[in-house]
């Protein structure tokens, strides 16, 4: 579970994120939907403790991201927004380095690594050497090298940003498998049919603000829209953004 | 941690290592050294060595008979000199050539003093030792010559030399030898500089300009860890190229004529472990240095451009210890660099030293590499260095 209280962040004279508070729960895939620069990835770089808050702090799982950062980092899954792979490392090499740098290692580390070969579909690619790699192939390593410690909460900045179809299936795919299991899912967006697909609960920011908080009925119910879409804009109140 | 730090530092190496054009690189640039030495080495011993003859060309060997039996007798070499003599020594093909004008029998016969012209360049520093050796034999026949003169006259020679010079040249082949000598601490050095130059590069300034540094923070290892883990890589790195170096020089020193210059220098298996073990402790302040410069740089080409720069660093103690040996006193050991490089000039000049100026030296590297690895792992918990600057 993951919470977040009164986040405040400002870079200089730019406030980034003004104020942002939500409950992410387990099983339950959350997104965070907003247009470019409402302050999404700001907001989940100091959920994931890379981002110090000016003001506020968040808890995943309990544990304050301010005070203990390494013990929060534990149990996230991250993809960030950066998602750099090491050219000369094969998809394999990667999910192994990242499990070894969460202590895990010999039997329990070879069949968590094969575990996620075969869940997110990538054996055709895991021993060979990210040089080269699909965009599509590049997120699934990126995926891998994030959810091979097994976390109980996974953060995803935009992850399905330039997929093909094929590659976002995947990974709408993946995401529903990962709230089956009971994990605690937030994934920002700034395009409302992706949200509108996957999520049980929506809290869209804009301005560095949570405008609004809920289920997509509830959002409905709330504007009087009859379409998601109208309701986004009522909500965020100008069109700039939504669509994609 | 140290759990952590192998880990890293396993990755690191075995990435590096498939890079095959930038360990290439590192393998070259420590061979640079010794091949410069071979070169040196051998062009200084063949201008100087003695027992060559010296070829001396000359236009109008008929005109003088005895001055040419004379040299001939001395070992100079004669033999016709071609028809473009003069393009030939300022080309640098010859270094002299001797003329003998027609007038010199007639001149010679009538006890006046008859010319002969040694053509030389003397902008041409191989020449001079040759040029130098053809004008003393003239001498010495012009000498001996006018001493039979004088005999014949029933004077003493002596009277007619008021003053005799002597000469006594200080710059000895030894000397200019032991210039190149002093090249071997620099080249050290250097290689404990350039070894783990690309690896500093790539792992923190690179890392970030692919992308790869913000997943990497999100693991739970402590900032410390990753640090070191990288480091010392690097530092593997770097000590290779300085132990390559080395074994490059312990190769090369056999095929250097060093006893015909008079050189002395120690070049054996323990001189070697000396200088290793004065150098080796160099690479873990280079390496944490390289490190801090290339978090900060924004992209592995500036890394790359900064860390070119920071090369200088050894160079100018290097230089300057090359031209002018100092007067080594205690406390320059402890300068990062400038002790390393003046303790392998002592070892290789097969001084005793005791193990004090080696623990110096180790500790303050050993001190430099603390700082720089401290600061850099606090740069790592910094937004603007993680995200890079805008």
């Amino acid at each position: 579970m993951i919470e977040a209280r009164n986040l405040h962040k400002r870079f200089g004279a730019v406030t980034a994120v003004e104020d942002v508070s939500f409950t992410a729960r387990d099983g339950v895939i959350t997104g965070l939907l907003g247009p470019n620069g409402a302050g999404k990835t700001t907001t989940l770089r100091m959920l994931y403790t890379l981002v110090r808050p000016d003001g506020g702090t968040a808890l995943v799982d309990g544990v304050d991201v301010v005070q203990r950062p390494e013990d929060a980092r534990r149990a996230l899954g991250v993809l960030p927004d950066a998602r750099g792979l090491y050219p000369r490392l094969t998809a394999r090499e990667h999910a192994r380095y990242y499990g070894e740098l969460h202590g895990l290692s010999g039997a329990v580390l070879d069949k968590r690594v094969d575990e996620l070969i075969e869940l997110l579909d990538m054996k055709d690619i895991a021993d060979r050497r990210a040089e080269g790699f699909s965009q599509g192939q590049r997120v699934k390593v990126a995926l891998a090298r994030a959810l091979v410690h097994g976390p109980r909460n996974v953060l995803l900045d935009e992850p399905t940003n330039g997929l093909d179809v094929m590659s976002t299936r995947a990974v709408r795919t993946l995401l529903r498998q990962l709230k089956a299991e009971g994990r605690c899912v937030v994934f920002s967006s700034h395009v409302m049919q992706e949200v509108a697909a996957l999520c049980d609960r929506i809290v869209v920011v804009a301005h560095g603000r949570v405008v609004a908080d809920g289920t997509p009925d509830e959002l409905r119910a709330r504007t009087g829209k009859d379409s998601l879409e109208e309701a986004f804009v009522a909500t965020i109140g100008s069109e700039q953004g939504l669509m994609q | 941690m140290r759990h952590l730090a192998g880990t890293v530092f396993r990755k690191e190496l075995k990435d590096h290592l498939r890079d095959r054009r930038s360990v290439l690189t590192a393998v070259m640039f420590p061979l640079l050294g010794p091949v410069v030495f071979l070169v040196m080495f051998n062009l200084l011993a063949s201008w100087y060595r003695q027992d060559r003859p010296l070829e001396l060309p000359v236009v109008g060997r008929e005109h003088a008979p005895s001055l040419m039996a004379f040299l001939e007798r001395y070992g100079a070499t004669l033999k016709e000199a071609p028809a473009d003599y003069e393009a030939l020594i300022r080309s640098g093909t010859l270094d002299a050539v001797l003329i003998v004008p027609e007038d010199y029998g007639k001149e010679f016969s009538s006890g006046r003093t008859a010319e002969v012209q040694l053509v030389v360049d003397s902008s041409r520093q191989s020449a001079r030792h040759s040029t130098l050796r053809a004008r003393r034999l003239l001498e010495a026949y012009a000498g001996l010559l006018g001493n039979q003169r004088l005999y014949a006259r029933g004077i003493a020679p002596e009277l007619a030399i008021p003053v005799r010079v002597e000469e006594l040249d200080l710059s000895t082949p030894e000397r200019t030898a032991a210039g190149v000598l002093n090249m071997v601490p620099l080249f050290l050095v250097l290689a404990a500089f350039a070894g783990g130059m690309q690896l500093a590069s790539d792992t923190m300034a690179g890392e970030r300009e692919r992308g790869s540094l913000e997943p990497l923070l999100l693991n739970p290892a402590p900032r410390g860890a990753v640090v070191a883990g990288k480091w010392m890589a690097t530092v593997t790195m770097a000590a290779g190229a300085v132990l390559l170096t080395l074994v490059g020089y312990l190769l090369v020193v056999r095929r250097v004529p060093l006893e015909d210059l008079g050189v002395k220098a120690r070049f054996d298996a323990p001189a070697a472990l000396g200088m290793a073990a004065a150098v080796l402790p160099l690479t873990l302040a280079a390496s944490s240095v390289q490190m801090w410069v290339s978090t900060y740089a924004r992209s592995f080409k500036e890394a790359q451009t900064y860390l070119s720069l920071l090369m200088v660093v050894p160079m100018l103690p290097g230089m300057v210890l090359a031209l002018s040996p100092l007067q080594t006193k205690l406390w320059m050991f402890a300068v990062p660099v400038l002790g390393q490089e003046l303790l392998a000039g002592e070892v290789m000049r097969g001084e005793a030293l005791g193990p004090l100026p080696f623990f110096i030296a180790a500790a303050s590297s050993l001190a430099v590499a603390a700082l720089a690895l401290r600061i850099t792992s606090r740069l790592l918990t910094q937004e603007r260095i993680i995200f890079g600057r805008g």
